[in-house]
């Protein structure tokens, strides 16, 4: 009987290396080292014996020590079950394979920051080619792999999300565009569900529109913290609404093949963020640090972001950040470029030119938690009103956690990583 | 540059980037920063993009999570490690 042993399911895996998808959870010999995307692996049987996870850590694998052996699952939530004190529970550190009974390791290339030098134009123009072949690549392979699967394409209405839209149209033969909104009682629909609206009109497909209360949406609260491994209301808040995305696309994909498509990532490859205001305080505020800084700490910070691909799993739905395979384009960007304020726009126009309306090029950004320039409309405003703070929500994920002291936290969450080590059979096993 | 010293830059930073009053007569290098609400958790990603562009180390997880790593002491040694092991 293997001492090492797995908990429930991983999550899906939509690696990439070597222009192949790589998406078995059996990964004899560890993955490649070139490996990208959303990927982690255990394979319990020596001599093949791996526990790996990807090098930005999108995929989610934890561990802790079982007597002589060992417990992994993609959630803390099934360790706490299984009696694991969560003071013993470490993440499997993103980037790295290891052979539980031997020791050997061995890490997964990092994607690292290398601007590209001479004339900053062609230089975007270049890193834009290589983003869409890539990405290109990425969903025709995503497509072959899934040939009879709809792909529900999450849409907020951005650039990102609007470009995986175009994507998929160029990828898929069944799109379901999908929009979310918070039901309210008076006023205009949100300047997201406006424009998600317009696009689906514009590429002629139904829009599947997802409208929860108040109290359908936060009944998905406890959910979202257990699969969103997070308690941080910028990530919860994200998680809530994919919460409820999650809960109408699996009520109308039914017994039907289907890819959940989000256009995650880039917001991090860009540092398209900015602090939100409401009530007078200041919600997710971003460290003050330089913009190349901030923007290698955003990547490393998708260690401990599991908002997309948690919450949509809660409802077994398969979920693809689309982006996740080009970072190291994104990353190869020129110096000068995170500093413009057209940064987005002007890669999108690039990439995607007058696929994308002008009117989605122009709109004012919005966050998915928000969805509307008026702030307090959005989710954010919704769980202030209702105590839902960030207080609220640390002690909320303790004690499903049945963590003691809240404080304590802060030792599996820091800079963006979770607590991790390199799991290994102790000698007395 | 001795433990002491990265010790003296790192308190500057500290004092300067969180606003840390010069009457505050609780704070030391001693102190435990994240406890006793010094830095919070953006401020730590401060704290750690400062650390890599002033002493040019890269802290490893295990390192981050240590309890070394909550004071201007333990902060300094495990820099002053870094820095001798390369």
């Amino acid at each position: 009987m293997s001492r090492v042993t797995l908990l429930g399911r991983l999550d899906p895996n939509f690696g990439w290396a070597g222009g192949a998808l790589r998406q078995s959870a059996a990964c004899d010999g560890g993955p490649p080292a070139d490996l990208r995307g959303a990927f982690a692996c255990v394979t319990t049987e020596p001599p093949r014996a791996c526990i790996a996870r990807d090098p930005l850590g999108l995929n989610k694998l934890f561990w802790a020590p079982d007597g002589g052996g060992l417990l992994l699952s993609a959630r803390p939530w099934r360790l706490i079950e299984a009696g694991v004190p969560f003071e013993a529970i470490q993440a499997v550190p993103g980037g790295s394979a290891v052979d539980p009974f031997t020791g050997a390791a061995r890490a997964i290339e990092a994607p690292v920051r290398r601007p590209r030098e001479g004339d900053e134009v062609l230089a975007v123009e270049a890193v834009a080619r290589e983003l869409k072949a890539t990405l290109d690549a990425y969903c025709t392979a995503l497509h072959r792999a899934h040939p009879g699967a709809t792909a529900y394409v999450c849409l907020s209405g951005g650039l990102d999300s609007t470009g995986v839209l175009m994507l998929a149209l160029e990828h898929f033969r069944d799109v379901v565009p999908v929009s979310f909104d918070l039901a309210r009682e008076a006023g205009p629909p949100s300047a997201d569900r406006l424009t998600a609206e317009r696009l689906a009109e514009h590429v002629g497909l139904p829009l599947l529109r997802v409208t929860p209360d108040a109290d359908e949406l936060l009944a998905g609260l406890d959910d979202v913290l257990r699969e969103g491994v997070d308690w941080r209301d910028f990530n919860v808040h994200a998680a809530l609404v994919n919460h409820a995305l999650g809960r109408a696309i699996a009520g109308a994909r039914g017994r039907d093949p289907c890819l959940v498509l989000t256009g995650d990532l880039p917001n991090e490859y860009l540092v398209d963020y900015h602090a939100e205001q409401l009530g007078g305080r200041t919600y997710y505020a971003l460290p003050r640090l330089p913009a190349h800084a901030l923007q290698l700490a955003l990547v490393r910070g998708l260690d401990t972001s599991h908002r997309e691909v948690g919450p949509l799993g809660a409802w077994d739905l398969p979920a693809v950040q689309v982006y996740a395979p080009a970072v190291d384009h994104y990353l190869a960007l020129p110096d000068g470029f995170l500093g413009e304020s057209s940064r987005k726009d002007r890669l999108s126009r690039l990439m995607f030119g007058e696929r994308i309306p002008e009117y989605v090029y122009t709109r004012p950004k919005t966050r998915a938690q928000v969805g509307d320039a008026d702030v307090g409309r959005g989710v954010l405003g919704l769980c202030l009103a209702r105590g839902i703070d960030q207080p609220a929500l640390r002690r909320r994920f303790a004690e499903l956690h049945k963590v003691g002291d809240p404080a304590s936290l802060d030792r599996f969450i820091r800079a963006g990583r979770y607590r991790s080590a390199l799991p290994r059979l102790t000698e007395a096993a | 540059m001795t433990v002491a010293q990265i010790g003296d830059r790192l308190e500057e930073f500290v004092r300067t980037q969180f606003r840390v009053s010069p009457s505050d007569a609780r704070f030391s290098r001693s102190q435990r920063l994240f406890d006793m609400g010094y830095i919070d958790s953006v401020g730590v990603v401060e704290l750690l993009a400062f650390l890599t562009e002033e002493f040019k180390v890269t802290l490893p997880d295990e390192a981050l999570m240590s309890d070394e790593f909550s004071t201007i002491d333990g902060i300094a040694a495990i820099v002053g490690r870094l820095r001798a092991a390369v």
